[in-house]
């Protein structure tokens, strides 16, 4: 055994586990087994005395290894590694025994539940007298940065990462940087030019030294891992050096979206009807500096209608949160070019939630906006107008607010079209090794805790690929990307868990299984020798290729073999 | 059915005193703190909505409108500053407008200028017309009986030939107005019996105002004063009607004082010099919210009324004291104001004398046919299969 003397020690977290569980009866269990030099039990083991009396007794016990048995490991792991590295051990000499959570929280029964700590504290002690001193290890981290869309985000993205100083490559599919921002003229709720904002980042990128921009290009493979990726470029114009291989640390995705197509949705008549225009169209006629129907009449009748193709059970039930105030922007822009004109706006929900939406709403009913709701489920059907009425078309709907079915007048329609993850987003996601959600979108870490990272390290997303957001969301996510990037390069080096799947070459048959099933795409293969490698930067030691080698050939260090066989007797008592 | 949105509604309300409509976003405070408003009747925010949609229709068979008195709680609690009490006031001037079938109260409340202009029309119609008759055929020093400069049967004759004219208009108005509200009011047909027997609400609020008694807020003060000298004007304006239809006669004789109809005049000229001079004032002032805002035609209401009254009281007094001729002239002068007053009547805001207490007998009678439309016994009758 390598390990034998093992301090044991066990917390009642206040009374979160002293309520329930026989804490002294557990202790008293503990030191019975042969390998444990000492046991304590403590208030709060995680507390700064708590901590202290674990240092402590490695030194004056000479301990070799500590098992503590409180709450869950994604807790206090951590802490109680850092308290073993300060007082001299190999942090991965440590074990937890969960408790809390999966003891005192979830039974009732205190003789049970103590002889369940029992249970789980001896599967602890057992395992720990297998493990191993691991060491860390660090890569080293290429400052480069790739870029892949050219749009609002990926443009600010690039713009924080050169200003610092760092090579960045900017790769956009089109013949032009800017995005879906240069299709619209202005922005709500200030109503500022968006071709102002969008003409200052375009200058400020191609002025920059540090931003190659790649134009008509596409990234056609990534390969490699945090620090250390290749990517393989196809480039629209041949370049002078040809080169199609870069080197990279890291990448920021900006792909962004697409409108839904209106024509979908039958009862709308777009594209039977003329005058029944999406948003996209409406901004061009804005940007064209006229609003007019088909026939070149200036419309009496405007009717804005929200939420064409989002929130709704057919198609997409998120909300695409830029369309509110697109419409109200509109009211506000065609009242300023047609102060005759009427405009009704048919909404399901206002959503005004963003820094000063809710003064633009007022705003825009203060200017006889007829609002009007309608259920989340109806569906306004457009129909032509009679020939003795005096608009073109009518829409007919059950208004919420007042109980009654109505019909409006409307010589131009503008669908306010929700956004869609792009047609290629699956094919960058598999690109980059990144998931996407039910709705296409790219998904993150974490929602809420790590919103622009991503499950592989390295790759950071950004902007309207993730989810429908605002400018200035946008803008946030991509600088936010730009920090989480620069606080890596500035390190040099990125460090590496020491927990990862090692393959042993010797009894490797090259059958190739687990390169299929790697979630992270961590394992290549090696042609020259046949044999399956995994690259440890990004192996996040889930175990799925441990437990498919069907020649035990793959070993998940700290989740050996030994390890938890030992847990399971442990627990079996 | 479905039913048409009007979007310029908005736009055209605000020609008759609307304002700020579009400021409301639906908290039903002002339905809250409204004394009138109930279950049934919903108000100021059901019409405010109906307004705001451009739901033409449905505001032009509102009844709601006329059940309001204007104590202004509504506007004072609005926190949007829609002004619900105001946008009333130009509803029941909208609707107005709307029963009448001729669209003369529509360019009256729409053009002041147009309004005016037809006042001072017959105003000097009247002047002229009356002066020369009475120059040709009378002496302008004999104010009463044989050789009188206006004699009482002209004057009797040309007010009946009125009363004729403006009875016609304003059946045909009631008549509109009934259709527009009780075409859709009831679910089910109502009996002719439940007309008759809601009749009595007509004396009664016409008389009493005792609807009005309730808008005092805070329910402090005893008399509500808003209420009484609307109810001086109401019952002061009636009274004078009566004497003059009845008993002009006996009103233009003397010069000595006729107390059997002279005590009812005085009491009304009290009743409407008072309430007119506070209405007035409040208007001038801007003191009260409901008199916060004036529309063309409350200032031409109100001016033609308070000088009707003034020229009557000084045409009785130089009567009275013994100066027939300068009696004479001011009696001219007097019907320079009735006749244009007379002739506006169906098309202006003195209409919603008649309309207010039909409102209330329309809503007594849709109230009582609702309850019955709940009775279990009614609508078994209607069970039978048609055949």
């Amino acid at each position: 055994m390598p390990n034998s003397r093992i301090g044991v020690y066990i917390c009642n977290c206040g009374t979160n586990i002293a309520k329930l569980v026989d804490c002294e009866a557990v202790a008293r269990f503990a030191s019975e087994h042969p390998t444990v030099a000492i046991t304590k039990t403590y208030k709060y083991m995680c507390s700064n005395p708590g901590q202290e009396m674990i240092a402590q007794d490695i030194h004056e016990q000479a301990l070799d290894s500590v098992v503590v048995s409180a709450c869950s490991p994604r807790m206090h792991e951590r802490t109680f590694r850092r308290v073993l590295q300060t007082a001299g051990l190999n942090p991965y000499m440590c074990d937890m025994a969960n408790i809390r959570e999966h003891c005192s929280w979830v039974h009732k029964d205190a003789a049970a539940a103590t002889e369940k700590a029992k249970a789980l504290t001896k599967a602890a002690i057992l395992r720990v007298e297998r493990h191993e001193a691991l060491d860390r290890f660090s890569v080293d981290m290429c400052p480069s940065t790739l870029v892949i869309g050219g749009g609002i985000a990926g443009m600010t993205a690039a713009l924080e990462l050169a200003e610092a100083g760092y090579p960045v490559h900017l790769v956009e599919k089109k013949d032009h940087l800017g995005g879906n921002l240069t299709r619209t003229d202005l922005t709500a709720p200030y109503l500022d030019s968006a071709r102002d904002l969008i003409t200052e980042r375009i200058t400020r990128v191609q002025e920059n030294r540090n931003i190659e921009v790649l134009l008509n290009s596409q990234v056609k493979t990534l390969e490699g891992f945090i620090g250390n990726f290749t990517a393989g470029i196809e480039r629209g114009s041949p370049q002078a050096d040809g080169k199609n291989q870069i080197q990279v640390g890291n990448v920021v995705v900006s792909t962004g979206y697409k409108e839904f197509d209106a024509a979908r949705i039958s009862h709308y008549g777009y594209g039977k009807l003329p005058n029944v225009i999406t948003s996209f169209d409406f901004e061009k006629m804005l940007r064209a500096g006229r609003i007019q129907t088909k026939e070149g009449r200036i419309p009496q009748y405007v009717a804005i209608l929200h939420c064409v193709g989002s929130r709704s059970q057919e198609f997409h039930g998120y909300c695409s949160r830029v369309c509110c105030m697109t419409a109200l922007k509109y009211v506000h822009e065609i009242k300023s070019a047609i102060p005759k004109c009427y405009v009704s706006d048919l909404y399901i929900d206002m959503h005004a939630f963003g820094k000063g939406h809710e003064d633009f709403y007022r705003k825009t009913s203060e200017v006889k906006t007829v609002f009007l709701m309608y259920g989340k489920n109806e569906h306004p059907v457009i129909r032509k107008a009679d020939p003795k009425d005096d608009c073109e078309m009518i829409i007919e709907v059950n208004e919420k607010l007042s109980g009654e079915r109505i019909e409006i007048p409307a010589d131009m329609v503008i669908l306010m079209v929700g956004m869609e993850s792009r047609e290629d987003a699956a094919q960058v996601a598999r690109l980059v090794n990144i998931s996407q959600d039910k709705d296409g979108w790219f998904i993150e870490s974490h929602p809420k805790l790590d919103p622009v990272a991503t499950t592989t390290d390295g790759i950071y997303i950004a902007g309207t690929c993730v989810a429908p957001k605002d400018i200035p969301d946008t803008v946030a996510q991509a600088r936010a990307a730009a920090a989480r990037i620069l606080g890596k390069i500035s390190r040099g080096k990125i460090e590496v868990d020491a927990v990862f799947a090692e393959v042993d070459e010797t009894r490797c048959s090259g059958c190739r299984m687990c390169n299929e099933l790697c979630p992270y795409s961590a394992i290549e293969f090696d042609e020259e020798k046949r044999r399956s490698r995994i690259i440890s930067a990004v192996c996040k030691a889930c175990g799925c290729c441990v437990a498919s080698c069907p020649s035990g050939a793959i070993k998940g260090r700290h989740f050996t073999d030994q390890q938890i066989f030992a847990q399971i007797e442990g627990v079996l008592l | 059915m479905a039913i048409r949105v009007n979007p310029k509604l908005i736009d055209e309300l605000e020609r008759f005193g609307s304002e700020d409509v579009q400021n409301c976003y639906h908290c039903g405070n002002c339905s809250a703190v409204c004394p009138h408003a109930d279950d049934m009747f919903v108000f100021p925010r059901k019409p405010m909505r109906f307004l705001q949609m451009g739901l033409e229709k449905k505001l032009e068979r509102s009844l709601t409108p006329w059940l309001c008195y204007y104590c202004g709680q509504c506007s004072v609690q609005c926190p949007r500053e829609a002004e619900p009490g105001e946008t009333m006031m130009s509803m029941r001037r909208w609707l107005i407008s709307r029963y009448d079938f001729t669209g003369i109260a529509k360019l009256f409340y729409m053009s002041w200028k147009g309004e005016l202009a037809f006042v001072v029309i017959i105003a000097l119609l009247t002047g002229v017309g009356l002066s020369a008759y009475g120059l040709s055929k009378g002496d302008i020093g004999i104010y009463d009986g044989p050789g009188a400069f206006l004699p009482s049967s002209l004057i009797h004759t040309i007010d009946l030939v009125l009363m004729a004219v403006l009875t016609f208009l304003l059946a045909v108005n009631v008549m509109r107005m009934w259709r527009f509200i009780m075409e859709d009011a009831a679910k089910a047909p109502i009996p002719f019996g439940l007309y008759l027997k809601k009749l009595y609400l007509l004396p009664v609020h016409f008389f009493s105002q005792k609807r009005y008694a309730k808008c005092d807020p805070e329910n402090k003060n005893r008399v509500h004063i808003p209420w009484i000298t609307h109810l001086g004007i109401v019952l002061g304006y009636f009274t004078m009607l009566v004497l003059i239809v009845l008993f002009l006669d006996r009103l233009q004789a003397g010069p000595e004082i006729q107390w059997s109809v002279h005590l009812f005049g005085y009491l009304a000229s009290i009743g409407l010099l008072i309430g007119t001079v506070y209405v007035l004032y409040g208007r001038l002032k801007k003191s009260q919210v409901q008199h916060r805002r004036s529309h063309s035609t409350d200032w031409m209401f109100l001016w033609l009324l308070f000088y009707m009254v003034v020229t009557g009281i000084i045409q009785h007094l130089l009567h009275r004291a013994g100066f027939p001729e300068a009696a004479n002239i001011a009696y001219v002068a007097h019907l320079m104001g009735v006749f244009p007053w007379l002739l506006r009547m169906p098309f202006s805001k003195w209409a919603h004398m008649i309309y207010r207490p039909i409102a209330m007998y329309f809503a007594g009678i849709i109230r009582e046919s609702a309850a019955l439309d709940k009775a279990p016994q009614r609508s078994t009758q209607y069970l039978q299969p048609a055949a």
